[in-house]
């Protein structure tokens, strides 16, 4: 409640842009749009800070409110709750005041890093964190049942919804920020490997296997002390990750100013939960396990591979994150790790987890004939090579490792249409698990349009005057006029090109540069033309004193496919809590 | 036992990975160190606003004020967010902001200190970035404090309003 009341506070004093406040002189100013001053008391370390602790509470009260666990369960997952929300209340109070006041009042503020202001940023942090915090639940109720040797089905149905939803949460909040750097950074890209973004994703990672673990625990009851440790792990992650940006011993274009003192803060708190947490786990993990014979050919068997094919992932993206930390204090030498690491060593993971991924919904729990399971999944097999093997004769890019994966994702696809959505006397009806088959298609999806974007992007980089004419692919940019116009908070220069396909107009497109006069920065805005199948971006510079304007225009293949899969995936996480809301 | 020892290798992982981000933690401030109460190195470069001079170690050395030693440039990001810094710091009495203008051309930062103000004293233009290096500068903006001649303290990065209220004019104060 506390925490609810000075959240308010703080939108307040952005609302009314109370300078006397260190923050908003910082991050606000008076001209400034009502949303961005919104998002301004959430877009900055401190700020931000109080929201994550307004979530956890909220996440607790819920919690209380909707559990169905038995009363000692309940009452000792939100003392652990409970906890965390007092450590990061400390960490608030006493290294990043949001309230501090300054010595004199000034008149205007230092205004909101116009990067930051785009609708798509105004609400990925919240959604971020929600997830973050979601797993924070899950971690309490693991910590729970650990101290009262109660993880069996019942624990799992409890936390699946949880971690469901946190799950859900996390994948939007990751899907929006992703969202947002393709549209308003500018670089043409939607994924850079940034430790921020990696911070996000590891937590996603190590949820994901939760979610598949949860799932064996609550049909098969096996499983517990892997089920607790990937609980706590996941949690690890996301404090981790908090520590890694908040304490600015990684450089990103994320970092919130660094301050050492905060760092230190964070380290103690992660440490204490973790060491106290995982010293539990290592006494009491031992006597969770319930040992269950099933065959090397079973779901378990699968779920669990692509579990350990995660968590490799998982260790790739961590090693690549922290590796420059390690290199800096034991060589005292600056290195930053590139896309490329991160490419070559998770794109053979992805082969075995796709494929993974095609057979073990095919599986049985416990036991199986192959036999039977050739014989289900045979048509989408042959489909997805002859669909796949045509298409690549007629697009002659692709390489050998690209045309493999296409039809993995392929089958992966129909095989989860095949058999989730059956036809029947010409009408059509879901099964129960549509809600995984169209996560799972979302997946395949998306690792399609990962490689068709790869591929097929083109770009051109080039000088132009007004009237030039510039070619890229199958069509023509006219760069017809040249303006300027004044709006609130800043002035732009406006290209006006038109897109022309076989001699027709298709679009028009006007890419931006805009002076902020606070604080005074200067951003280049993309003019996106946005179609089924592809993205045209164009992004221009213009260099002092010069007739000509620099330009950038890209031709983006499959944009719309890479959120529509992430789409997909959080619609069939929707679809699988639903289900299980409705049948509890 | 085996299985003892499983089931304590998480925490073993977590208690190396703190150790080792302790370390990290701290290794920023001793990278600080290696300048730190030695004499400013010696160097002279030709003025970004005035062709005919030099911009030299002597100006420092010869000062009585605090002097602040800014490197900065105009195609840094993080430079154009720490300026407002800079015009604050540049006001504080006994204060004197100069700058280095890191790897850049004439016209870019002439025209980054029109439009956004100058609150340097003087600019020295390093385009080769040769003077940055004898100060250790690897990545800009950094800020030195130089009190007679001697480098009292670095800061890596840009300078936030709350680090110049909390270590940078406590040690101006210190200093007077």
């Amino acid at each position: 409640m506390s925490c609810l009341v000075s959240f308010s506070i703080l939108i307040y004093i952005y609302i009314t842009s109370d300078f006397n406040f260190s923050l908003v002189y910082q991050n606000s100013h008076t001209e400034k749009p009502l949303i961005y001053k919104l998002s301004g008391s959430w877009g900055n370390h401190e700020g931000s800070l109080l929201m994550w602790i307004l979530i956890l509470t909220i996440f607790n009260f819920m919690f209380a409110l909707m559990s169905k666990a038995n009363i000692r369960l309940t009452e000792i997952t939100i003392g652990v709750q409970s906890f965390l929300i007092l450590g990061f209340l400390l960490f608030l109070l006493f290294t990043s005041n949001p309230f501090s006041l300054l010595s004199e009042s000034p008149n205007e503020g230092l205004g909101l890093n116009p990067i930051l202001q785009d609708p798509f940023l105004a609400i990925h942090p919240p959604i971020l964190y929600l997830g973050y915090v979601g797993f924070s639940l899950i971690f309490s109720l693991a910590i729970a049942g650990l101290l009262l040797n109660h993880i069996d089905k019942n624990w799992a149905s409890i936390a699946k919804k949880w971690t469901l939803s946190a799950w859900i949460l996390l994948t939007a909040g990751i899907g929006l920020g992703s969202y947002w750097a393709y549209n308003e950074l500018g670089w043409g890209g939607y994924w850079f490997w940034d430790p921020v973004e990696n911070a996000s994703l590891m937590p996603w990672l190590a949820g994901t296997a939760l979610i598949h673990c949860v799932s064996i625990l609550e049909k098969r009851n096996t499983l517990q002390s892997w089920t607790v440790l990937l609980s706590i792990l996941t949690f690890a992650l996301s404090l981790i990750g908090t520590f890694l940006v908040r304490s600015g011993i990684l450089n990103s274009v994320h970092a919130f100013a660094s301050d050492p003192s905060r760092g230190l803060f964070i380290l103690a708190f992660l440490l204490i939960v973790l060491i106290a947490s995982l010293f539990i786990f290592a006494r009491k993990g031992p006597f969770l396990d319930k040992e269950i014979k099933y065959h090397l050919l079973s779901r378990e068997t699968g779920i669990l591979v692509n579990n350990w094919l995660l968590l490799t992932v998982l260790f790739v993206v961590f090693l690549g994150t922290v590796y420059p930390i390690f290199t800096d204090i034991i060589l005292n030498e600056n290195i930053t790790v590139g896309p490329k690491y991160y490419i070559f060593s998770i794109t053979p993971i992805i082969f075995l987890f796709i494929f993974a991924m095609i057979i073990t919904p095919y599986l049985n729990w416990s036991t199986n004939n192959y036999k039977i399971l050739i014989q289900k999944i045979y048509k989408p097999i042959l489909l997805s090579v002859m669909l796949i093997f045509s298409l690549s004769l007629y697009y002659d890019k692709l390489s050998i490792t690209e045309i493999s994966l296409l039809i993995l994702s392929s089958i992966l696809i129909m095989a989860n249409l095949n058999s989730n959505i059956l036809f029947k006397n010409n009408s059509f009806y879901l099964t129960s698990n549509i809600g995984r088959a169209l996560t799972h298609a979302g997946f395949a999806l998306l690792i399609i349009s990962i490689i068709a974007n790869a591929s097929y992007a083109k770009e051109k980089i080039t000088q132009a005057k007004v009237d030039d004419k510039i070619i890229v692919g199958n069509y023509d940019f006219i760069f017809s006029s040249i303006s300027q116009e004044k709006e609130k908070n800043y002035h732009k220069i406006i290209a006006n090109f038109e897109m022309q396909q076989h001699s027709g107009t298709l679009k028009k497109l006007s890419p931006e540069i805009r002076f902020y006069n606070n604080p005074p920065t200067i951003t280049s805005e993309t003019s996106i033309a946005r179609m089924l199948f592809r993205d045209i971006y164009i992004v221009m510079n213009v260099p002092e004193n010069q007739e000509f304007i620099n330009v950038r225009i890209h031709i983006k293949p499959f944009m719309n496919f890479i959120w529509i899969s992430i789409l997909m995936m959080m619609i069939g996480g929707l679809f699988s809590i639903s289900y299980r809301i409705k049948n509890s | 036992m085996i299985r003892k020892i499983l089931f304590y290798s998480p925490l073993l992982i977590i208690i190396l990975l703190g150790i080792l981000f302790y370390y990290s933690l701290n290794s920023e401030t001793k990278s600080n160190s290696p300048l730190i109460g030695k004499q400013i190195p010696e160097f002279s470069i030709e003025r970004l606003l005035n062709d005919n001079d030099q911009f030299s170690s002597k100006d420092l050395i010869s000062s009585e004020t605090i002097n602040f030693i800014n490197v900065w440039a105009s195609w840094c990001i993080p430079c154009r967010a720490e300026h407002n810094v800079l015009e604050l710091l540049s006001k504080i009495d006994n204060v004197d902001l100069y700058g280095i203008n890191h790897k850049d051309t004439k016209k870019n930062a002439t025209n980054f200190i029109n439009t956004l103000g100058n609150p340097f004293r003087e600019i020295g233009f390093d385009s080769d970035g040769r003077t940055s290096i004898e100060w250790g500068v690897f990545g800009v903006p950094e800020t030195f404090i130089v009190h007679r001649g001697k480098i009292i303290y670095k800061h890596i990065g840009p300078i936030h309003i709350s680090e110049l209220e909390d270590t940078i004019i406590p040690i101006i104060k210190d200093l007077n």
